[in-house]
């Protein structure tokens, strides 16, 4: 028996800890298999990569988010909208450049971390969270936005904060975001 | 130029496709990993994560801590309280599900929660040389670990999967016997 294509499915409001658990998990396997951070933080990028083009579909029919007009108001879709429907959190966000295509998302709470205590031994480059940053760019890049999304802080390797850095890197066209819905 | 920060607040609540997502992603790892599906299948049901604490944790073993915690159930008196407090809460909790219970043993030792709806396998659709993989199975290793930690040993594991044509998702639960010993569970 299969199951019809385009089944959809219904939306459900979860607690988070089950998700972060397995998140744990996923990093956890991915450790296994490379020794090196970088090809996990890759990896991890990838992946999420993949997760964020499917994500994105799912967001924009939910959200009902109106055409926006710069980089900034898609950032803030981002931070206010996105996060807090898939991770209930919002991050604040800043500007780094005034020609306004750097953005920094500060997470003063991740989801993802609550039940790391630190990095392992050995893995002090890992960006635990990297899926995160290619959920973004994925997502971005189908509604044609081209970004590059890296951790610039981490709380996990010491600093005070966590910060996503999002720099769009092509001019936004007048007509390229979503129409309101 | 900065904008007015937003203090930003945290709630418990996500919405589920995120996770659909990260648990499709990994499932798809282990199967990179593990040449059959009965391996994946094994590493599904005892899951650890085990990098980021200090001891091997089945996911079970941590998640029941917070879920007595925000749950508030009291002590079940018997497996079929303990089958409610499944079904009912946990599931809602952490899949927003609510499985029906069926199926009792006459000694009351075994249950069956019918799963109609698994936000697990939303989109996913095994593939032929994936035959034998029981996709959910972290399900079961994480049922299995929580329930360990109220000293229970209990045996879960899918006896019908709508991932491998049937019409609903079943899980068999079991109860083994009473844990006594107080020794920290949940290493691998």
């Amino acid at each position: 028996m299969s199951r019809p294509v385009l089944r959809r499915p219904e939306y459900h409001k979860i607690n988070k800890d089950l998700f972060v658990l397995t998140y744990g998990a996923l990093v956890a396997q991915l450790c296994k298999d490379y020794e090196k951070d970088e090809d996990v933080n890759k990896y991890l990028d990838k992946m999420g990569y993949g997760i964020g083009t499917r994500l994105v579909e799912d967001f924009l029919a939910r959200s009902c988010v109106r055409r926006c007009h710069s980089y900034s108001e898609i950032t803030d879709i981002i931070a206010q909208v996105a996060f807090k429907m898939y991770l209930g959190i919002t991050p604040s966000v800043t500007c780094n450049n005034s020609s306004r295509t750097e953005f920094s998302l500060i997470l003063d709470k991740n989801p993802l971390v609550e039940f790391v205590e630190e990095l392992p031994a050995g893995r002090s480059s890992l960006c635990y969270c990297n899926l995160l940053c290619g959920i973004i760019r994925g997502a971005l890049e189908m509604v044609h936005l081209a970004a590059d999304v890296t951790f610039l802080q981490d709380r996990l390797k010491g600093d005070r904060v966590t910060e996503i850095g999002i720099t769009f890197l092509k001019k936004l066209d007048e007509k390229k975001c979503r129409r309101r819905k | 130029m900065s904008r007015q920060a937003n203090r930003g607040t945290e709630s418990k609540k996500m919405s589920s496709e995120l996770f659909t997502l990260t648990y499709g992603a990994l499932v798809t790892q282990l199967c990179k990993d593990y040449e059959n599906d009965e391996d994946v299948n094994k590493q599904l049901d005892k899951i650890v994560f085990s990098h980021f604490l200090p001891r091997g944790y089945n996911i079970g073993v941590r998640l029941i801590e917070d879920f007595l915690a925000r749950s508030n159930v009291g002590r079940c008196h018997d497996f079929r309280e303990t089958a409610d407090v499944i079904a009912k809460v946990a599931f809602k909790m952490y899949l927003g599900i609510t499985p029906s219970i069926t199926n009792w043993s006459p000694a009351g030792d075994e249950f069956s929660l019918i799963l109609e709806n698994n936000p697990l396998v939303d989109f996913v659709e095994l593939p032929d040389n994936h035959s034998s993989l029981i996709y959910s199975n972290l399900l079961c290793g994480v049922l299995r670990g929580a329930l360990e930690m109220v000293q229970m040993a209990v045996e879960a594991k899918f006896v019908q999967d709508t991932l491998k044509g049937d019409g609903v998702t079943e899980i068999r639960m079991r109860f083994i016997r009473r844990i006594e010993d107080n020794l920290p569970a949940g290493e691998e």
